[in-house]
């Protein structure tokens, strides 16, 4: 994080200095504020997608979850994809137990098919329910990053502490959905039991 | 190295050595293989338990959670001896580290894969593994200071146990080896006290039935052996001796009443030959007077022939009546006496002679004979050279010598020289009648001396005798 602002700033400072040189300070600060902004948003969600993809490593699927020994592991994207080109970049030659990895991206629950990791995007927040009773008896892995997911019946929620991204992982749900997640992701989260608090 | 010291200490020596060196040799086999053994098993411990965490810290490495991963090596301490752990991510950067406040210093990137011994730790990193993929490197590091803090124990444990063990093995074969020690000692002083005092009626005793005990046996077997024919022997040399003297007497006898027998028929054959020259001459012819003449020679022959014989024969039964005598003037009287004999040119060389103790007739007989000899064989040189002299042998002994350069002889018959009736020349080269050397031997050797000669054909001839200083 820190190297990659510091990359920022100096080029930054570069900008800035052809640009005072050019009469257009103004403008420009306003707009390297922008782009400082945008490069933090990326680089969490490139961590978000490194984790996601790291989640098959610590999750069992039952042995129905999947079609055949050799078939991929689907990691789907459901409503607006927020990490653009960096989760393709990650599992380009990633493999778990000698399965590929795979992005699928769906517009609607209905079109999930082979899936084993579901992130669902903050624009889905409002068909949450909907989408879970969809999902319901299928064993898939549903992460989040909005308030309430996994309060709410989701899987996974990245959270963002003291500038760490961290997971709440709501065990019922995933018990429900016959996965089991290993202790060891485990003791990195904060376990969430929904109805209570 | 053991061969000069006491029999007691060589056995006591060899049994401490040998159980010393079995003791040291087992000792360090069995150190040897505790290090080893030691070594192998912690290296075991340390890697499992770094299986166990590594295991342990994946999820940490890979959601990048240093809180979880310091609390999983923070594990660790149950195990004293680990005084550093350190994870490293996939960049190679220290990721979390155990103790938290370490004062170790963590290398400051993994290097290669394993454990290595190095001044008294064990060191060393394994990879950090999940489903295949590698999410970082586990490095730890173990104080190996308690093993050897325990071999330390176990060694002065094991020093004591050789020490008493040393001890128990003096204790034993001090006991143990006057079992082979004691009978050999006592054969020792027996064979000591037979040796020095000759005292053969001494036995050994006998301790066992082994090989010591046959060697006892066989020892006193010998003693009684030796007993036996020490008694019989003295029995027989007196025995022997008192043969000897009655046969040499009778010799003697013999030879001196032949001799002084012979020597009247003789003067009748002399005396009536000397008759018969004088009366009947003229009734003989030319043959007849020279058998008479041959006749005569003969019988003056056979006379000296006798005369000599009994000079041997008194040399050998006379008392020695011993004086001083002046060699040197006993010489001259010789020589002058015998210049009758000499025909042509003597160089004559007589050094300076001692003193001696001996019985004046014989000497002067010993000193006759030799000069006689020395003149007869030497006549044909001229000039002949004869030499008189006496060396101190240096040991208690003059020793005499008359040299010449006369036709000498050969080597090979030196042993016949001193023979009686031995002659090396045909009498009618040299006369003589064989009795003189053998006189001189008789002479010498009655006055405790010894007599020899060396020669050469034509080559001169040296004759030797020896007498001892003093007399007892």
């Amino acid at each position: 994080m820190a190297v990659l602002s510091t990359f920022t700033n100096r080029w930054v400072d570069y900008i800035l200095k052809m640009l005072f040189r050019s009469w257009f300070v103004m403008p420009a600060l306003l707009f390297a504020s922008g782009l400082d902004l945008c490069a933090q948003t990326m680089r969490e969600y490139e961590v978000k997608a490194a984790f996601l993809n790291d989640f098959a490593q610590f999750v069992e699927w039952p042995a129905d979850a999947f079609v055949g020994v050799k078939n991929p592991i689907v990691i789907g994207i459901l409503g607006d994809d927020p990490f653009g080109d960096s989760l393709g970049e990650i599992v380009r030659d990633e493999n778990v137990d000698n399965r590929p990895v795979v992005i699928e991206r769906y517009q609607r629950v209905q079109d999930i098919k082979a899936c084993q990791i579901l992130f669902i995007s903050q624009s889905e927040n409002k068909r949450l329910e909907e989408i879970f009773a969809g999902l319901k008896d299928r064993s898939i892995l549903t992460v989040g990053d909005f308030d309430g997911f996994a309060k709410r019946g989701g899987m996974i929620r990245f959270v963002t502490e003291k500038n760490k991204i961290r997971f709440r992982i709501n065990v019922e749900a995933a018990k429900t959905a016959n996965l089991t997640i290993s202790s060891k992701l485990l003791r990195l989260a904060e376990i969430i039991t929904p109805g209570k608090d | 190295m053991l061969q000069n010291i006491p029999i007691q200490r060589k056995l006591m020596t060899a049994n401490l050595l040998t159980s010393g060196a079995v003791l040291l040799l087992t000792c360090l086999a069995f150190f040897a293989y505790e290090v080893l053994t030691f070594r192998q098993s912690t290296v075991e411990k340390l890697s499992t338990l770094g299986k166990i965490i590594s295991a342990n810290s994946t999820a940490a490495l890979a959601f990048d959670d240093r809180d979880a991963a310091t609390e999983i090596l923070a594990a660790l301490k149950a195990e004293p001896h680990i005084v550093a752990a350190g994870l490293y991510g996939t960049t190679g950067k220290l990721f979390a580290q155990y103790p938290v406040n370490s004062p170790a210093a963590f290398p400051s990137a993994p290097e290669q894969d394993g454990y290595h011994f190095e001044r008294g730790h064990l060191a060393g990193f394994q990879p950090v593994m999940q489903s295949g993929r590698r999410l970082g490197t586990l490095y730890m590091e173990y104080n190996m200071g308690a093993m050897y803090e325990q071999l330390w124990q176990r060694g002065k444990i094991a020093a004591l146990v050789m020490v008493v063990s040393l001890l128990t093995a003096y204790l034993l074969s001090r006991t143990l080896q006057k079992q082979i020690s004691m009978p050999i000692l006592a054969l020792a002083e027996i064979a000591n006290a037979v040796s020095k005092q000759r005292d053969f009626s001494v036995r050994a005793v006998k301790f066992g039935e082994d090989e010591l005990g046959l060697l006892t046996d066989a020892f006193n077997q010998m003693l009684a052996e030796i007993q036996k024919l020490n008694a019989t022997l003295e029995e027989r040399v007196r025995e022997r001796t008192g043969q000897l003297e009655i046969a040499n007497k009778e010799l003697e006898a013999f030879s001196y009443s032949v001799s002084h027998d012979l020597r009247a028929p003789l003067r009748h054959v002399d005396g009536f030959v000397d008759l018969l020259r004088k009366q009947s001459a003229e009734k003989l012819d030319e043959r007849g007077r020279r058998y008479l003449d041959i006749i005569a020679a003969s019988a003056r022959q056979m006379g000296t022939l006798i005369d000599d014989l009994l000079v041997f024969s008194r040399m050998s039964r006379g008392d020695l009546r011993r004086a001083k005598v002046a060699s040197e003037s006993l010489v001259h009287e010789v020589r002058d006496a015998l210049q009758g004999e000499i025909h042509g040119r003597i160089v004559w060389k007589v050094d300076s002679l001692p003193q001696v103790e001996a019985d004046t007739a014989m000497f002067r007989q010993v000193w006759a004979n030799l000069i006689g000899n020395a003149i007869k064989y030497s006549r044909t040189r001229d000039p002949a050279e004869i030499e008189i002299g006496c060396t101190d042998s240096g040991n208690g002994e003059f020793v005499f010598f008359v040299r010449d350069n006369g036709v000498g002889f050969d080597m090979q018959y030196v042993d016949k020289l001193f023979g009686v009736f031995q002659r090396l020349h045909r009498a009618d080269e040299f006369e003589g009648t064989g009795i003189g050397l053998a006189n001189v031997r008789r002479i010498v050797s009655r006055h405790g001396g010894r007599t020899w000669a060396e020669g050469r054909v034509d080559g001169g001839a040296t004759f030797f005798f020896s007498l001892p200083k003093t007399t007892n």
